[in-house]
Formats: structure tokens, sequence, C-alpha cells
């Protein structure tokens, strides 16, 4: 510590910590809670000695309750979503976004300013065309079409990340492909992409995040339990099992930790993506 | 609960960089056709998911529609009735309410953070990493573990109140005079860590020499922060206060998964109003009527805003 350390410097650092210590403990809590019996949870949710531990309550979020559904189900689901949802907006994002930043400059704003109006759009205000339009598709209950729905959500943000991207792009490196005789789109294929890995993996991961937690979307276009993913099927949780705190806290273990672990793993890139201009939720 | 987005801001800043930049050469000046047609796959998704929908959210709402069958047009009733309705009009100050209280408190809390770490508080590496973990847990887990959690008794922040012998028995979601505050502080305790991470993203732009000049003049860091930081970082604080208003006003999932809404109407905001008309009481006319006001709401308080941020940039 430095001798002049203040008062200030004190308090400061008391306020960073406490604030650290409310941040991570909930998640702690969670896991804590998932191994505990149910009788300990009411009487001594705190404790951490004389407890009877539980481990059972993970079995039961995972199969879900009687003749309903569980984690296995719900982890699958969540896997169509996000894979189909990532791929398409980080291809069609990627794509877009290069093209645009070889356009001419009045095409270019056009086409920025359009994506960028999407991106203010409420969801609230298009729940409904969408239930009508899946209703009317028949693809109410179909994951691999709100993964597809998704991919189109989260296009803006990808493309007004990469855009960014783009137009810093050495020119030399066109000019070169264009001369090995490369087309524009082979060129995009072969040395853009592969040249964009970095800030790709910071788009995906901020889109991932908001499709894995995306829950007002999917709570009206996946209607049939079975079709459910990861954060609808905790809500349904909620209901299912209100005796059963413990498998609930199990069930939010399994939907937060693997999150926070590839957080940890990329919390630069996801960083990145927020400073980039990024933004789930 | 909203789409991923882009923060306009930047957008603009890429626009105008570029704008700036314009380079010269044949590929610019004229957009080629092999360039417009690789672009037509974007633009075509951006019409059908986006701008489709307006246009027939707009048209259900002057519609009466239960969800099956066609679509009847009967004028402006649809905003009438949810107008001269008392439970949208609480739904509407709720949502107010949920945005302001919550951009105010994510702002003040984000900027405290972010001054700590750009003064080089001890241990910021780590903060760095730790202050943004509630955000990104998915927020139906973040609503369904705190309500567990301030639940009498067993719930954890119960136990701890109790432990400190402030009591345990406090069952504010159950309240209709304390569960928005709830609300409001659990959609505080997820959105800081963004809110945190772009403020101190403009902390760290500001130039040290004019933190040096400061301090020779013998400035004390908190004046410092008030006469140098904050009035430089301002066009960005009050983009994040615009930003995580909106969200809060539209943030579907928190109280969903808290509440339902209730106790009563007491949390109800309106996207949950919207739900419960459309998809629980299969009236879809007047729930896109709802859709489109607090759609109509949000682009005033966007250009007001915006207006107000760049009014107060033209003064400086």
């Amino acid at each position: 510590m430095r001798r002049h350390a203040s008062v200030g410097g004190a308090a400061a650092q008391l306020w960073a910590v406490l604030w650290s210590v409310l941040c991570a403990l909930p998640f702690l809590l969670i896991i804590l809670l998932a191994f505990k019996s149910n009788t300990d949870i009411f009487t001594d949710p705190l404790g951490v000695v004389d407890i009877r531990w539980s481990p059972g309550n993970f079995a039961e979020a995972w199969n879900g309750p009687e003749g309903g559904q569980g984690f296995a189900l719900y982890l699958v689901n969540s896997a169509i979503v996000t894979v189909v949802a990532l791929v398409g907006c980080v291809l069609l994002g990627a794509f877009t976004a290069y093209f645009a930043s070889l356009a001419s400059p009045r095409v270019r704003t056009a086409i920025i300013r359009g994506f960028l109006v999407a991106t203010t759009m409420p969801l609230v205000m298009l729940l409904i065309q969408y239930y009508s339009a899946f209703n009317t598709l028949s693809l109410l209950s179909s994951p691999w079409a709100l993964g597809v729905l998704y991919a189109a959500l989260c296009l803006p943000t990808c493309v007004l990340i990469l855009h960014g991207f783009y137009l810093g792009f050495p020119a030399e490196l066109r000019e070169a492909a264009a001369i090995d005789g490369l087309g524009i789109v082979r060129t995009f294929v072969r040395v853009v992409l592969p040249l964009s890995r970095g800030p790709i993996v910071a788009v995906a991961l901020v889109n991932g995040f908001f499709v894995w937690g995306e829950t007002q979307l999917a709570i009206v276009l996946l209607q049939d339990p079975t079709s459910r993913t990861i954060p609808v099927g905790l809500l349904d949780f909620q209901g299912q099992f209100s005796a059963d705190t413990g498998a609930i806290f199990a069930g939010l273990t399994l939907a937060t930790i693997p999150l926070v672990v590839v957080y940890l793993v990329f919390n630069r890139a996801v960083a990145k993506g927020v400073a980039l201009g990024g933004v789930f939720r | 609960m909203s789409a991923p987005r882009a923060v306009s801001a930047s957008g603009l800043a890429v626009e105008a960089t570029s704008r700036a930049r314009g380079r010269p050469g044949p590929l610019q000046r004229r957009t080629s056709r092999a360039v417009l047609v690789t672009l037509l796959p974007g633009i075509v998704a951006l019409v059908l998911f986006f701008g489709v929908p307006i246009v027939e959210l707009v048209r259900t709402s002057l519609s009466s529609w239960t969800g099956i069958g066609d679509e009847e047009f009967i004028g402006l009733r649809n905003f009438q009735q949810v107008l001269g309705d008392t439970a949208v009009l609480k739904a509407l100050l709720n949502s107010v309410l949920l945005g302001t209280g919550s951009a105010i408190g994510i702002c003040v809390l984000a900027t405290i953070l972010g001054a700590l770490v750009s003064a080089g508080i001890r241990g910021s590496r780590v903060y760095r990493i730790v202050w943004f973990l509630p955000g990104i847990a998915p927020p139906s887990a973040v609503a369904v573990f705190w309500s567990l959690s301030v639940q009498p008794h067993s719930g954890a922040v119960n136990a701890v109140l109790g432990a400190l012998g402030l009591g345990d028995t406090h069952a504010w979601l159950a309240q209709a005079s304390t569960a928005l505050y709830v609300v409001i502080a659990v959609a505080i305790w997820q959105g800081a860590g963004f809110a945190f991470l772009v403020i101190l993203g403009a902390m760290e732009e500001v130039p040290v020499s004019a933190y040096e000049a400061a301090a020779i003049d013998g400035a004390s860091p908190l004046r410092r922060f008030f006469s140098i930081t904050l009035p430089l970082i301002r066009p960005v604080l009050s983009m994040v206060v615009l930003l995580e208003a909106i969200w809060a006003f539209n943030g579907f999932t928190l109280v969903w998964g808290m509440t339902k809404g209730g106790p009563g109407d007491a949390t109800a905001i309106l996207p949950v109003q919207v739900y419960k008309d459309a998809f629980q009481f299969g009236n879809f006319g007047p729930a896109a009527a709802i859709a489109v006001v607090g759609g109509v709401i949000l682009l005033a308080f966007g250009f007001v805003g915006q207006w107000l941020g760049s009014r107060k940039a033209a003064d400086e």
C-alpha cells in the first residue's frame, strides 16, 4: 500500500469489493443451493455446515417433473436455436457488411441507416406479427424456425459492427485477389472471411448471449412444451417445481454456469464486442 | 427484452469517418452491379423481418382479430378503447417508472464504478471481469433467482437481513407498493455491467494531459471528476441513459419472470399488457394498438433524447 493511501482510497476499495461480492455471490449461491435439500433451503439457505447434500436435484432438473420436460430436452432446443441463429447472422452479416463497404458512399449510407433503424425497433412491436406469420406457416413450436428468426433479428448488430471493421480492410488484399483472378464473392470467402475471425468471434459471442437468453419471442413462438428453450423452460420450472426449490436451483445452475465459463474464457472478446457497439439484452 | 443492437452513436461515427476519408476510385464512386446483387439478401431480410411486420402491426391495430380467421377493419376503435383503459394507463406509468428508475440507477452506479477503475484502483483487472457477470446471465434466470431470493424466510436476501437482526419476513414482491422497486433493483443489478464497460471506454478516451494540468493546478480528485471527466463523457453518458431507459421500458422478461405483472397490476408494463391481451385473451387488435402506442412513445423519447444530446454538444 502506498503511504498516502487516503480515507477516500479505502472507501473506494470497499465500495468496489462490495459491488464485486454482490455481482459474484448470486452465482455461488445458485450452485450451493442446487446441492441442498428443500428443507435445508427453507430453514438455512446460507449455511454450509450440517447440510444434507442433495445432488439428486440435478437429476430432477435434467429429467424434468413427471410427465414434463427437463433440461435434457431444453438444452437440445437451445443448441438448435443458437447454432442456426449464429451461423445465419454471422455469415449473412459479414457478407452484407463487407459488400456494403465496397458500395458507393450513398448506397452504403442508405443501407447502414436501414440497419440502424432496425436496431431501434422494440421486440414488442414485432411480436404479434411474427406470431401470426409463424401460425400461418405452421412454424409454431419449431426451434429451427425460431433460429432463423433470431438470425434475422441479430443481423443489424452484425452488419453494423462488422461494417466498421471492413471499412478499414486493406484494399491491397482485395486488389491482389482480383489480379489472381478471384471474383468478388470468392475473394470474400477465401481472403476476407479468414482475416476477420477476431471481429466475427466478438460478434458471435455478443449475439450468442442474446439468443441463448431470449425469452419474450420464445415464450410466444414455442407453444409445444417439448419445443421450449432453456430460458422458457426455467420459467416453466418455476410453476411446475414450486414445492421443489432445489430442482429450480439445479436448473438455474445448468442455465447460467456454462455461460459464466464461456464468458471467463472469452472475456476479452466479449468486452471487445461491447466496445465495438454490440449490446445484448 | 429486446433484440441485440449496435449503439447507434458508433454506427454514426462509422458513417462520418468513411465520408471524411472519401477514398476516390472507380469502386467507390459508383456501385457496381455485382456489389448491388450481393447486397440483396441483407436488404430482403431487413424488409421481410422488420419492414413488413411494422406495416402489418399498424394494420392489425386498426382491426378486430382474435388470432384466427380474417381481420376486420374497425378504424381507430382499438386506440379509443386502449387509451381509455385504466389498466393500460397503469402499465404505461409502470413502464415509465421502470425505464427512468433503472436507467438513472444504472448510470449513476456505472459512472461511479467506471471512475474507480479509470482512477487505477487496485484489482481493477479483476473488477472489469466480475462486474460484467450479471450482464451475461439469461434474464429469465436472473428473474427466477431474485424472485426466490426475496421470498420471506427462505430467500437469501431475507436470510441476510435476518442474520443482521433486520427481520426476515419482508415479502416485497407480494406487496403492490414495493414490487416494482424490486424489479428496478434487479434491472440495475443486471444492467450496470454493460453501462460500466461503455462509460469506462469513454473515460479512458479522456486525454491524460487534461488531468495532469488540473493536478498541477491543485484540483482534488473529486473536483477533477466533476469538472473534467463528467463533462467530457457526457455525450456517451446521455446515450447510455437513453438506451437503458428504452430497454427497461421494454423489459418483458424480468417482470414476467418475477411477478407476471402482479400483484394485481402493480408491475404490469406495456409489453406484459400486450402479451396478456394478445396471447392470453386473444384480443390481438387492442394488443397491437398498445404496441403501437408504446413504439410511438419510445420514438418520441428517442428523438427528444438525441435532440437534447446534440443541442448540449453544440453549446460547448
